[in-house]
């Protein structure tokens, strides 16, 4: 019997085979890395792909979340990451890889602008200051009223 | 190696310390389906993974998941700042605050430390992916649990997007289990 792979697939789905090996384990392979919800709301709710984004109960995304430099910096990194583990899995996916090249850049760029607002991200960072700040304030688990650095 | 990035990958600010809620979500710092437990399970499994593609996902997935504990432990620290002893009394955190006072520790919610036996590591492509799956799955239920039992909204915020992340594991797990 010969099988056929379902290629009608929404983003929602993916395709299996009609049939495949018994005891083995498969679930569907995500067709495509679009579409995509946009970088503020992707960190939001913990996923760039509206097709695994699979709350629990209501408990969604309320949209309030906080703005500026690390705001904006936490976006572009989660998006290159998130781009990253699909790539992982689909590594001939060329328009994929073009996204993570351009969102990997802003992500460089949104670095930069934290790093000379509030200081380092990495010890390197450190560099373009004139003393250790790397061992300042705040580390990422304090707590601050304002939300700290940005 | 590792570079640390002195930043977290979502923003965890709880405006009001509760030493009751900590008590419940430390299961996810040290307890069998934590996040300790993930990192070191996925970063442990690599040596043996026959395939690039699947070092690279066991790599990046037990990396982002080191990140995920130090967004628990920050989750612990900020319910538990500025305790005092009628707090503790109040949270009936006694037992945890005579060993480990206002400190993190890898542990259970049920009070066991941290067990190494929760981490599997088999050696086997099939039995890893397999188990790595069941692991996300079951961080999973651990995050709805701890949903249905918080009513701080800053907690649920953060909680919320820790569980999608598990979703998001899963379907990465799978991915490369396909009949060839």
């Amino acid at each position: 019997m010969a099988c056929k792979v379902n290629e009608s697939c929404t983003y929602k789905e993916g395709p299996l085979p009609s049939c495949a090996p018994l005891a083995v384990g498969t679930i569907p392979v995500q067709t495509s890395a679009e579409p995509v919800y946009n970088r503020e709301e992707a960190l939001e709710k913990g996923t760039l792909f509206p097709g695994l984004d699979l709350p629990f109960m209501d408990y969604v995304a309320t949209g309030m979340m906080e703005s500026g430099p690390k705001a904006e910096l936490m976006a572009l990194d989660f998006v290159a990451h998130e781009l990253a583990l699909y790539l992982d899995t689909h590594p001939d996916d060329a328009e994929a890889f073009e996204t993570w090249k351009s969102f990997t850049a802003l992500a460089e760029e949104g670095r930069r602008r934290y790093v000379d607002l509030y200081g380092p991200v990495t010890k390197g960072d450190t560099a373009q200051f004139d003393s250790w700040k790397w061992a300042c304030c705040p580390w990422p688990w304090e707590y601050t009223k304002n939300g700290g650095n940005g | 190696m590792f570079v640390y990035e002195k930043k977290l990958q979502y923003p965890v600010r709880i405006q009001n310390p509760n030493p009751a809620l900590a008590k419940f979500i430390i299961s996810q710092y040290g307890g069998p389906d934590g996040e300790l437990g993930a990192s070191i399970r996925y970063l442990s499994q690599r040596y043996s993974m026959p395939y690039p593609e699947l070092r690279a996902i066991l790599t990046d997935i037990g990396t982002e998941e080191l990140g995920h504990l130090e967004m628990v432990g920050t989750i612990l620290h900020q319910l538990t700042r500025n305790m005092s002893v009628e707090d503790v009394k109040a949270a009936g955190l006694e037992a945890y605050f005579v060993d480990h006072t206002a400190g993190v520790y890898a542990q259970a919610a049920s009070g066991f430390p941290y067990s190494a036996a929760s981490f599997a590591v088999k050696g086997d492509v099939i039995a890893d992916l397999t188990e790595d799956m069941g692991a996300e799955q079951k961080a999973r239920v651990t995050y709805d649990n701890i949903l249905r039992m918080s009513d701080d909204p800053d907690v649920i915020d953060v909680i919320r997007f820790l569980r999608e992340r598990e979703v998001v594991h899963f379907q990465r797990f799978g991915e490369p289990l396909q009949p060839a």
